[in-house]
C-alpha cells in the first residue's frame, strides 16, 4: 500500500461522522444538532408545534403523527389528534408513554432544557427552523424523507418552490409599496426582514418599513409608524378584534394608508406559521398590495 | 402656613418638573425638533408635527407626571400609614388586584377601556378586601394591617403567575408590559392628573396631624389625634391613588418606594412638604424615565419601568451614602 491510498484512507475515516451515519440510515437537516439520522422510517410520531403539525402533514405523514401540540388545527384531521401541551409547556410524561419513534420540535416555540430530557430518554428529536421559503420547503423534504416518502416530499418542495419564484417573477417590477405590518396592538409589535412575513412583503413588491431593525419582532412607538408614513398597514390576526386594530388608525387622517384607505386584513393563520401554506398567504397578500398599488 | 423659604423647594421641583415636560415632549422617534415644538405649541407647524406633539406625545407626558406623582404621594402615606420604611403604594396587594384584573381581562381578549376599567376594579376589591380583614374581630393596628396586606399580595402574586402559565403565548407581551408598567396606552390623563390635585387639597390641611402620627400612635393620640380615623383616611386615599395611577400605566415599580425617602433624605421629614414634594418629584422622575424608554432604542420601545429603577437606584444610594456622613 502506498502513501497515497494510506492518505485517502485516514481522510475518509477523519471526515465527520454524518457521512458514515448516511450510509447506513436516513439523514436530515437539525437545526441544533446539524445532522439527524434514523435508521428506518419514523412510524410513531409527535408534532411539537402546529407548523410543524402542518409540515407533517404536508410530507404525507399524517397517518404516522400520533399527538400534536396545541391550536394544531390544520388540517382538519390534525385538530382531532390527542394533545401533549402546549408548544411552551409541555407533558413530557404524555409524550414518553406514546413511545414515539421521531418527536418534531420548533427551535422558536419549544424549550431546549425540556427536550433535551427527551432525547436523554433515547427519543430522537428533530429540531427544526424554517425562517426563510427555502428552509420551508427544506423541512417538508427533511420530513418526508424520515417518513418513507422521499418522492412525495421533493414534488410538493419544488411546487411550492416555484408557487414562490412565479410570485416574484410577476411582482419584480411592481412599484414598490411602503408596508407596516402590525403582529399586535398592546404593545404594538411588527417584524423585521429576517421574519417570514416580511419576506412575504417583499416578494410581493412591498417594502416593510421597519426592515431593518435588529429584533425579529420589534416593539415599535405609534409616533415611529407616524413618521415613517407607511402606505399601506396590513394585519393578519385571529378575527373581529384585530379590525379595531386596523380602525384604531383612521384617527390619524394625514397618514398615507389611511388617506388612500389601505388598511387590510389578511386571512388568519395564512401568513403567521412557517408551512406550505405561506404560499397561498403569500398570492393573498400580493394581490391584497396590488390592490392597495392601485388606490395609490 | 410655611413661609416663603420652606416653599422654595417646591418651586424648584416644580420648574424640574415643567422642564422634564418640555424635554420629553420635544424627544421622540418623529422629526421634531424643540423649535418645532414651540412652533406647534403656539400654533403652528405641520400636520403630522401637530398629530405627533399634541395627540401623542403631550397626552403621554401628562400621564407620566400623574403616574409618578400619584405612586410618590401614596408611597409616602403608606409610609407614614405603616412607619415602615419598606412600604410603598403596592405592599398592600393594591397592584396585584389589578394586575389580576387587567390580565383576566386580557385573557379573555378584550382591550382598552375594559382592561383599565377591570384594573381598576381589581385595585378596589383588593382594598376592601384588605380593609375587611385587617379589622377582623378585635382591635387593629399597622402591624396586623401589613401582614393581611402581605399576605394577600401574595395571594395576588400567585393568581398573576397562574394566569401568566394559562394564558396563550401570543397574549403574553402584552401581558408582561402591563406588569413591567408601560405608558404607551395609557388613556386620558386628565381624570388622573384631578385625582392628584384633589387628594393634594385634602392632605394639605392634614399635614400637621399627619406629622405627628408619624411619630408615633401613642404620642399622636397624647397630643389629641384621634388615631383610628385618620389612619382609614389614609389608607383611602393612597388606595384611590394607586388604583388610579396603575389603572392608567400598570404597575410601574420603585417611584412609590424611593421618591419619599430621597425627599426625605435632602428635605427632612415635614409631611407638609414631602406630600406635594412628592407629586412634583415623581411626575418629574417619571416622565424623564418615559422619554428615555421611547427614545433609548427609537423606533423600538422599553417599558418605563425598567427606566425608572435604573435612574433612582444609583440616585437613591447617592442620597443615603452622603447624608450618612
Amino acid at each position: 500500500m502506498n502513501l497515497g491510498v494510506l492518505l485517502l484512507c485516514l481522510t475518509l475515516w477523519l471526515l465527520p461522522g454524518g457521512l458514515q451515519a448516511k450510509a447506513d440510515g436516513i439523514c436530515a437537516k437539525d437545526a441544533v444538532a446539524g445532522d439527524f439520522c434514523l435508521e428506518t422510517p419514523a412510524q410513531r410520531i409527535v408534532s411539537l408545534s402546529p407548523g410543524a403539525t402542518e409540515l407533517l402533514f404536508s410530507a404525507g405523514a399524517g397517518d404516522q403523527v400520533l399527538a400534536v401540540s396545541a391550536w394544531s388545527d390544520y388540517p382538519e384531521q390534525a385538530a382531532r389528534l390527542p394533545q401533549v401541551g402546549d408548544s411552551n409547556r409541555l407533558d413530557l410524561e404524555a409524550i414518553v408513554a406514546l413511545e414515539p419513534d421521531l418527536v418534531v420540535a420548533w427551535v422558536d416555540g419549544n424549550s431546549r432544557s425540556q427536550l433535551d430530557r427527551l432525547a436523554d430518554l433515547g427519543i430522537p428529536v428533530l429540531w427544526q427552523a424554517p425562517r426563510s421559503f427555502e428552509d420551508i420547503a427544506a423541512a417538508v423534504t427533511d420530513l418526508a424523507l424520515l417518513t418513507g416518502r422521499r418522492a412525495l416530499g421533493q414534488e410538493r418542495a419544488k411546487g411550492f418552490l416555484q408557487g414562490i419564484r412565479d410570485l416574484a417573477d410577476q411582482y419584480r417590477d411592481a412599484r414598490p409599496v411602503w408596508v407596516f405590518y402590525q403582529v399586535w396592538n398592546q404593545p404594538l409589535m411588527t417584524v423585521n426582514r429576517e421574519e417570514l412575513i416580511s419576506k412575504a412583503i417583499r416578494l410581493c413588491g412591498g417594502v416593510n418599513i421597519f426592515a431593518d431593525l435588529p429584533r425579529l419582532v420589534p416593539r415599535v412607538s405609534v409616533e415611529s409608524v407616524l413618521a415613517e408614513d407607511p402606505e399601506v398597514i396590513v394585519t393578519a390576526g385571529r378575527g373581529d378584534s384585530d379590525r379595531a386594530w386596523l380602525a384604531y388608525w383612521q384617527q390619524y387622517p394625514g397618514m398615507r394608508a389611511v388617506a388612500a384607505g389601505n388598511l387590510y386584513l389578511e386571512p388568519p393563520s395564512l401568513l403567521q406559521r412557517p408551512t406550505l401554506r405561506m404560499l397561498e398567504g403569500a398570492r393573498h397578500l400580493c394581490t391584497t398590495l396590488e390592490q392597495a398599488r392601485a388606490r395609490l | 402656613m410655611p413661609d416663603f423659604k420652606t416653599l422654595r423647594p417646591l418651586l424648584w421641583l416644580a420648574l424640574a418638573g415643567l422642564l422634564a415636560m418640555v424635554v420629553s415632549v420635544s424627544l421622540g422617534s418623529g422629526p421634531v425638533n424643540p423649535a418645532d415644538t414651540v412652533a406647534v405649541l403656539t400654533g403652528a407647524g405641520t400636520p403630522l408635527q401637530q398629530t405627533l406633539i399634541l395627540e401623542l406625545r403631550l397626552p403621554r407626558t401628562l400621564s407620566a407626571f400623574a403616574t409618578g406623582g400619584l405612586l410618590a404621594v401614596a408611597g409616602a402615606l403608606m409610609q407614614v400609614l405603616l412607619r415602615n420604611p419598606l412600604a410603598d403604594p403596592y405592599v398592600l396587594g393594591l397592584s396585584g388586584g389589578a394586575a389580576v384584573g387587567a390580565l383576566l381581562a386580557m385573557l379573555a381578549g378584550v382591550a382598552g377601556v375594559l382592561v383599565s376599567g377591570s384594573a381598576f376594579a381589581g385595585a378596589m376589591l383588593a382594598t376592601v378586601l384588605v380593609f375587611g380583614l385587617a379589622r377582623g374581630q378585635g382591635s387593629w393596628t399597622p402591624s396586623r394591617l401589613l401582614l393581611t396586606g402581605v399576605v394577600i399580595a401574595s395571594g395576588w402574586g400567585a393568581l398573576i403567575t397562574l394566569i401568566l402559565a394559562m394564558a396563550p403565548a401570543s397574549r403574553l407581551p402584552g401581558m408582561l408590559y402591563w406588569l413591567m408598567g408601560d405608558l404607551s396606552h395609557a388613556g386620558s390623563p386628565w381624570p388622573a392628573l384631578l385625582v392628584l390635585v384633589l387628594v393634594c387639597l385634602v392632605l394639605f390641611p392634614l399635614g400637621r396631624t399627619l406629622n405627628v402620627l408619624a411619630r408615633g400612635p401613642m404620642q399622636a393620640a397624647a397630643l389629641g389625634v384621634d388615631v383610628r380615623p385618620l389612619e382609614w383616611l389614609i389608607y383611602l386615599l393612597a388606595s384611590v391613588l394607586t388604583a388610579t395611577a396603575v389603572t392608567l400605566a400598570g404597575s410601574v415599580g420603585f417611584v412609590g418606594l424611593v421618591v419619599p425617602h430621597m425627599l426625605r433624605l435632602v428635605l427632612g421629614n415635614d409631611q407638609r412638604l414631602i406630600l406635594p414634594a412628592c407629586a412634583l418629584a415623581g411626575g418629574a422622575l417619571l416622565v424623564l424615565a418615559d422619554a428615555l424608554a421611547r427614545v433609548m432604542i427609537a423606533p423600538e420601545q422599553l417599558p418605563v419601568g425598567v427606566i425608572t429603577a435604573l435612574l433612582g437606584v444609583p440616585t437613591f444610594l447617592y442620597l443615603l451614602y452622603r447624608s450618612g456622613r
